[in-house]
């Protein structure tokens, strides 16, 4: 009799201290999260309604020289997807090594207009790459990458709609099981996708 | 009831150590409490002094403030292109030491209500031990472009290891997270107003 008393009192103990383990993991995990993504778009402008874009070569600001383009190449293939038309990449570097835009940090409003009329395009993309690399954490590695995307009206240079957003970082499995991440590249799919979700 | 007892403690000290575990800095700001920011419409960011080893910390913060400011959407904001045009047209070498004269000629010129400027002083992993994680700390400042006054202005750090990071290993945010998390703290002391 005592015997069974003393092992329904372990087992209870058990279940107790199980379930307070899951809790606490629960919380540790959640304690990092609640950067959502914020987007803008601009009152009145529904952006179903672009359909011809002009995607400008990306601002790079990490340590890996391709990433602008590795990233423009999934914008653009992720816009035509969805049905947008874009302008060849090719003809758009052609056309402002004609503008001899030296710096994509100093387009200006008149520069957007002669990117529309000369291309026909409603609307221009411009964008920045701030991490895409394999980040150290504390006890694992995992994909970082981070992208700002701002799509600009061509006639008047107006802002339309902006997106900044960051994806990565190791889950809950990763850091404590071992558990086998995404690349870099499918971590860039992902961020890619859920930006041009809020556009179209 | 001492089973019961003991329950109730263990709890109590595991909510302890999980609120230690989240951040809760407070901000270190000054708004001018005579100032309506409603009356801001449009706002240029102007480029931020980068006083970090990373070349491209300035420029990652900076498209993130006019993400966030956009993403209020309170404001309409300069398009970064139009900026450094009109800082050249003007001949400003330095943007950390404007004068009031040089803030209404460029707020004038980009046709804006204020400016924002500021600096990024920290910018990459902080180690602790065998761990490390990000920390970002940013300055930010806006002045009106009628009067050249600083209207609001604020001091912001996060990131780092925080005690269920050293401990249980708990996930550290990203540097884009962390980035993300201070300006968006910080444009919060602005909205809040």
């Amino acid at each position: 009799m005592i015997k069974d008393t003393t092992i329904k009192e372990r087992r209870f103990f058990l279940i107790r201290a199980l379930s307070a383990f899951f809790i606490l993991m629960a919380c540790v995990s959640g304690c990092a999260f609640g950067n959502g993504m914020k987007h803008y778009t601009r009152p009145g402008v529904d952006t179903n309604s672009i359909d011809k874009i002009a995607v400008l070569p990306f601002e790079n600001f990490t340590s890996d020289k391709f990433s602008d383009e590795k990233i423009r190449s999934l914008v653009i293939i992720d816009l035509i997807s969805r049905g947008v038309d874009v302008i060849e990449p090719g003809e758009v570097r052609g056309l402002l090594k004609e503008m001899q835009l030296r710096s994509l940090n100093s387009i200006t409003s008149r520069h957007f207009k002669q990117i529309g009329e000369i291309l026909k395009v409603q609307a221009v993309m411009t964008g920045s790459v701030g991490v895409f690399k394999v980040s150290r954490g504390a006890t694992v590695s995992y994909p970082e990458v981070s992208i700002s995307l701002i799509l600009h009206e061509a006639e008047t240079s107006d802002i339309l709609w902006s997106a900044w957003h960051t994806t990565g970082g190791a889950g809950f499995w990763e850091r404590h099981f071992g558990a086998e991440g995404k690349t870099v590249d499918e971590t860039a799919k992902i961020l890619i996708d859920d930006i041009l979700d809020t556009l179209y | 009831m001492n089973l019961c007892k003991k329950y109730i403690l263990t709890i109590v000290i595991l909510i302890t150590v999980m609120i230690s575990g989240c951040r809760g800095s407070v901000p270190l700001y000054y708004i001018d409490p005579n100032v309506d920011f409603s009356f801001f419409k449009n706002v240029a960011v102007l480029p931020l002094d980068n006083l970090t080893n990373n070349k491209a910390s300035a420029e990652i913060v900076r498209h993130m403030v006019i993400s966030e400011l956009l993403a209020t959407g309170l404001v309409n904001v300069v398009i970064p292109g139009e900026v450094m045009s009109a800082i050249n047209e003007l001949g400003i070498r330095n943007i950390s030491s404007l004068n009031k004269n040089q803030i209404k000629t460029l707020g004038n010129t980009l046709n804006v209500d204020a400016v924002i400027m500021g600096s990024v002083e920290q910018y990459g992993d902080i180690k602790s031990g065998s761990m490390s994680a990000p920390e970002v700390t940013i300055t930010l400042m806006m002045a009106d472009i009628a009067s050249g006054n600083i209207i609001w202005s604020i001091s912001l750090t996060r990131g780092g290891l925080d005690f269920m990071s050293r401990h249980f290993g708990a996930k550290t945010e990203t540097m884009s997270e962390v980035v993300q998390g201070v300006v968006r703290e910080a444009i919060q002391t602005l909205l809040a107003y």
